[in-house]
């Protein structure tokens, strides 16, 4: 579903945060990417839809390239990449709704839509996935006025309203109080039992990340330092990502 | 080397003093004629008033007209001026005409149209536009260049276009900062449009310059009392929107 080869990025000021990646993810898989901070998890993520431009490396996403695409593929390829971000990224002065519609925009007629107008197709599909997240009740109000645990869930939303193929979470919970962590996480699940989505989605707490896993990889420096079964993930595997324990 | 600091500042202000011909005795002599001439504008001259309503009427009307259309034009000008948005081929030159023009005052503009079109309020709402145009594209500008750059990137992540995104992630950050700064312009363009009429650009600021000419004190304090009204009124009614704004 996912194919990563020979992924590097150097990032402005020379600095290398991904040093020769190759991974390849299957259709329905749960990854969850572990690593210290600075170890490249949110630039692998965001190299997958080219919000971060790879310096070398080739990135092909439900069969179609993304390094490489012109504009109108890579939006094309973007439409069926659902992305989840750790502050949320919402339109906060926008209505719920407004911000799950959003997620349409790659399929919808430009022309009307930048006028504010949707296919009412659009409006249900937007909100059965606000009421997949339980917040259909919300959908008028501002997007501001939720808590975060609301907006994360409006997020996942507008990610699923892109009917995608993958959705990509970067460090989806760690804005949030640690009591929501598990709602969160438990939507993501579901959306990957229910629906078959691939998902990838990076997380500080081990714990949690073995909870919900279906295989781990864990990034170090620029490259995967692990990648296998949560059952396989050992002290020494830990030790291998976090670094050796003092 | 604070001491040499100060004593270079009172050099200059010194010499400031000598070359303008600032005096305090020439002040002091004066101050009979200044008493004498408000003397002489008591009590305003009441037949006058229709005239400078109507003066006043076509003041605010030369301000709202320049503002609004001001407003508009400015628009595609404050995103191609912003650093986040327009690509460096077109940041530069734009941002570059925009700061040459953004120097020369309404006042100037005036003249400049009267001359090219005859008097009225005609060159007035003209000499407003290109003022707040370039002023307005600017203010738009560094709005734009000081929003969240996250809904941009989630936007962006849904395989938007271009303008879609400039639609959905840029314009709701910015767009009640921009009516705010209208509102402020409007308020400014007011005063402005009171001293066109001096040079013959239309409306209140006309009448005020003919009485005075003609030596007619009453008449010009009444010209110049329904110009403080107006002005109060606008601004009253423009603070009171914007606050509703933020």
């Amino acid at each position: 579903m996912i194919e990563v080869a020979g992924l590097r990025v150097i990032l402005p000021g020379a600095v290398i945060a991904l040093d020769g990646v190759d991974l390849a993810i299957r259709p329905g898989e749960f990854v969850v990417i572990l690593g210290p901070s600075g170890a490249g998890k949110t630039t692998f993520l965001r190299s997958i839809n080219r919000l971060i431009e790879p310096t070398a490396g080739t990135i092909r996403v439900a069969g179609r390239p993304v390094t490489g695409a012109d504009p109108a593929a890579l939006r094309a390829a973007r439409r069926q990449i659902g992305m989840v971000f750790q502050q949320f990224n919402l339109v906060r002065r926008a209505p719920v709704l407004d911000n799950v519609l959003a997620g349409r925009l790659g399929y919808v007629p430009v022309l009307p839509s930048l006028l504010g107008r949707f296919p009412t197709r659009d409006r249900d599909l937007a909100l059965d996935c606000l009421a997949q997240v339980g917040l259909a009740h919300l959908a008028g109000r501002r997007a501001d006025t939720l808590s975060g645990g609301e907006q994360q869930r409006v997020a996942i939303a507008r990610a699923l309203a892109q009917a995608p193929a993958v959705i990509l979470a970067d460090e989806p919970t760690a804005s949030l109080d640690p009591a929501l962590t598990a709602g969160i996480m438990g939507i993501l699940k579901a959306i990957n039992t229910e629906r078959g989505l691939t998902l990838v989605v990076s997380q500080h707490q081990l714990q949690t990340a073995l909870a919900y896993a279906s295989r781990i990889v864990g990034f170090r420096a620029g490259r995967v330092a692990f990648d296998g079964p949560p059952a396989a993930v050992t002290p020494t595997v830990v030790d291998a990502i976090y670094g050796a324990t003092r | 080397m604070r001491r040499a600091g100060l004593f270079v500042g009172l050099l200059v202000l010194a010499w400031l003093l000598w070359d303008t011909g600032a005096d305090p005795v020439r002040l002091a002599r004066g101050v009979p004629w200044i008493l004498d001439f408000l003397r002489r504008m008591i009590p305003p001259d009441l037949t006058v008033l229709p005239a400078a309503l109507a003066g006043a009427l076509k003041t605010v009307e030369i301000a709202l007209l320049g503002t609004a259309v001001a407003a508009v034009l400015a628009l595609p000008l404050g995103f191609l001026s912003a650093r986040n948005v327009a690509p460096a081929p077109v940041f530069y030159p734009a941002r570059t005409v925009l700061n040459l023009f953004r120097s020369i005052d309404t006042l100037v503009y005036a003249l400049v149209f009267v001359a090219a079109v005859g008097l009225g309020p005609f060159p007035g709402v003209l000499a407003v536009i290109a003022y707040t145009t370039t002023s307005l594209a600017k203010l738009y500008s560094e709005a734009i260049e000081g929003i969240d750059p996250g809904p941009v990137d989630a936007i962006t992540a849904t395989g938007a276009t271009r303008l879609q995104v400039l639609r959905y992630g840029v314009l709701p950050q910015v767009l009640p900062l921009f009516l705010s700064y209208v509102l402020y312009r409007l308020e400014t363009n007011i005063r402005a449009a009171t001293v066109l009429g001096f040079v013959g650009a239309g409306g209140i600021g006309f009448y005020l310059q003919t009485y005075l000419r003609m030596i007619d004190y009453r008449a010009a304090s009444t010209a110049l009392l329904v110009t403080i009204a107006m002005v109060m009124v606008v601004d009253a009614a423009s603070s009171r929107l914007r606050a509703r704004l933020i």
